[in-house]
């Protein structure tokens, strides 16, 4: 299967000299089209690192990561906007909402930032909100939402231009267990049925459940890949 | 991103409602006292503004319209006999002291015309007839000069200097920079006034003959000895350069509306940079999603601008109110469109330069800090 993303052999090395702190080593990586991949491991370990990296918004010290037949690692700086908006969605632990926006109008914005001709954003958005089990909370302002609520319209901000994959950074780990593990439900069901790719990096082992590979990453290096039973 | 920029600065309305009073104030301070100094400065050189003369013959190097010094009667006769000059009328200006009726005095700024002027004389005048200027006592005041001389209507009797001054004329408007009330006469009555030699006169007002070229008869003038001529335009800038320049007036005011320009700057910046830090996390999530830098900074740069547009209209409103109430108090703010126009300018500048702290912040905004907690 071909992979939507490929990381071959990066590392990252922040800082210099005596001081400097390899975050990454020798991380080689696919996402592949309709999974759900799991990153596990310790706190520093690099897992976002590794993620920052694979979404693009973190330039590699060394190594590649092939996208469209393209080293993007190698791209200059203002190439990468224009990749990220049309191949990565992004959904964080802390939802990063705009407060003065209603769920409806934040996920309307990500959809213009994606698509500047998108034909009425907001027809768009009520739809993937729709999606997400929103359809009665679209005015709400995110003050006025819940924490599975904001996740929620995260994830539909997160679908907004259609990316091909998803990338999570711990974005159960403000909810409480039952809302969590809904959430980890919708993002599993959207790998399933629209075809998305969910990158989630985690460190609650009851969302294994839904992953069909589990990455552990320790010291910087990825220890262990393993394919789950769907 | 113009939704975005106006529901992320409404969201707060109280610190909204701040960063508008910062502006507002800034837009006050700059027009009232803009507006005020160019009321000065219009005071200062209304006279040479209002007259049909095309030059001005005066005292070489004197530089201060209402001090100038004396000049021989006989240069009149001079300018009058110069190739291209069509018409000349002598004028005095100088001070003289106007008792008023319960017996105290007020200095005047006395204005000696021809018994006939063409060329330069009063106007705005709302009652009496100027023409009788040429009686021998005959004067014409200024109608917001009353509280001053203490007088309420025309034919009121009054002496000048000792010499007896009836109002036969009264206009609206006409205002002396130096304060002291302007008093029009003729010349004889004049010189009586301002105890000023039978034979001398402060300014010859020249009509150029058509088709003659002013820089001309001006060179021709020029040649006679110890005068100057000056275009009415060169004239009147050269007063108003001499009032704001040599008096530090022009520095005063203008140094009020840089402050007001600073306040602005710093309470608009400083709401606008603290909102930003607020949503920086959105602003680094815009980016991770795919906004390029010229979208975020649009959305912090259209904040600064509503802020500027709400400002200025508040404060351009405040101004229109401080103009109306200093009228009460005989002060002319001066708002013309242009001054308006420029202010208008200059607050979406300071906006924007506001708004600097902010943009640089997205801009070095790395859009990896969105997955740092």
């Amino acid at each position: 299967m071909d992979s939507l993303v490929t990381m071959c052999d990066v590392s990252k090395i922040y800082g210099e000299g005596e001081t400097a702190v390899t975050a990454l080593s020798g991380a080689s990586l696919d996402v592949r089209p309709g999974e759900v991949l799991l990153l596990q491991g310790p706190s520093g370990s690099g897992k976002t690192t590794l993620i920052s990296i694979l979404g693009l918004l973190l330039r590699p010290t060394a190594g590649q990561v092939w996208i469209d037949g393209r080293d993007a690692a190698a791209l200059p700086e203002k190439a990468l906007p224009d990749i990220r908006a049309k191949m990565f969605g992004f959904i964080f632990q802390g939802f990063n909402l705009f407060p003065a926006l209603t769920a409806m109008e934040n996920v309307a914005i990500a959809i213009r930032v994606k698509d500047p001709k998108a034909r009425d954003p907001e027809k768009l958005a009520r739809e993937l909100l729709a999606s997400v089990g929103l359809a009665d909370r679209m005015h709400y302002h995110p003050a006025n939402l819940s924490g599975g609520q904001k996740q929620r319209v995260a994830i539909a901000r997160a679908l907004g231009g259609a990316p091909p994959v998803i990338i999570g950074d711990e974005p159960t780990a403000a909810l409480d267990t039952k809302t969590a593990l809904a959430v980890m439900e919708l993002l599993s069901s959207l790998a399933k049925e629209r075809g998305r790719s969910v990158v989630v990096v985690t460190h609650d082992p009851r969302l294994e459940r839904y992953a069909d590979r589990v990455i552990r990453v320790e010291d910087g290096q990825i220890a262990s890949a393993a394919a789950l039973a769907a | 991103m113009w939704t975005l920029a106006r529901k992320i600065l409404l969201h707060d309305r109280v610190k909204f409602a701040v960063a508008s009073a910062g502006v507002s104030i800034s837009v006050l301070l700059v027009l009232v006292q803009i507006g005020l100094y160019f009321g000065f400065m219009q005071n200062a050189s209304n006279l040479i503004d209002h007259s049909r003369a095309d030059l001005w013959v005066t005292g070489e190097g004197s530089e201060n319209f209402d001090f100038s010094a004396p000049l021989d009667e006989r240069i009149y006769y001079r300018v009058l006999e110069t190739p291209g000059v069509a018409a000349a009328e002598r004028m005095i200006l100088a001070f003289g002291q106007f008792r008023q009726a319960e017996g105290g005095t007020q200095g005047v700024q006395v204005v000696g015309l021809e018994k006939r002027p063409v060329l330069g004389g009063p106007w705005n005048v709302v009652a009496g007839d100027t023409g009788r200027t040429a009686e021998v006592d005959g004067i014409v005041v200024d109608q917001t000069e009353f509280g001053k001389l203490k007088i309420e209507r025309l034919d009121e009797r009054r002496e000048i200097s000792g010499a007896r001054a009836k109002v036969v004329g009264l206009t609206k408007g006409i205002r002396s920079f130096t304060t002291s009330p302007f008093v029009f006469t003729n010349l004889d009555t004049a010189r009586t006034y301002t105890r000023m030699e039978k034979d001398q006169i402060n300014y010859v007002l020249v009509k150029a003959q058509p088709g003659v070229p002013l820089a001309t008869i001006k060179a021709r003038l020029d040649t006679i000895p110890h005068v100057a001529a000056y275009t009415t335009a060169e004239m009147s800038e050269r007063t108003r350069a001499y009032w704001s320049s040599r008096t530090g007036v022009g520095a005063g005011f203008f140094t009020t509306a840089i402050m007001g320009i600073i306040v602005g700057l710093v309470v608009v910046g400083q709401i606008l940079y603290n909102g930003t830090l607020e949503h920086v996390k959105e602003y680094g999530t815009l980016k991770a999603m795919g906004a390029k830098n010229r979208l975020v900074v649009g959305v912090i740069l259209l904040q600064a601008m509503i802020s500027a547009a709400v400002g200025f209209v508040v404060g351009g409103g405040l101004s229109f109110l401080s103009r109306a109430a200093m009228r009460g108090a005989n002060l002319i703010v001066a708002l013309s469109p242009q001054l308006l126009a420029a202010t208008a300018v200059l607050t979406a500048c300071m906006c924007g330069a506001a708004a600097l702290l902010s943009v640089l912040k997205v801009l070095r905004l790395d859009p990896a800090t969105v997955f740092k907690g």
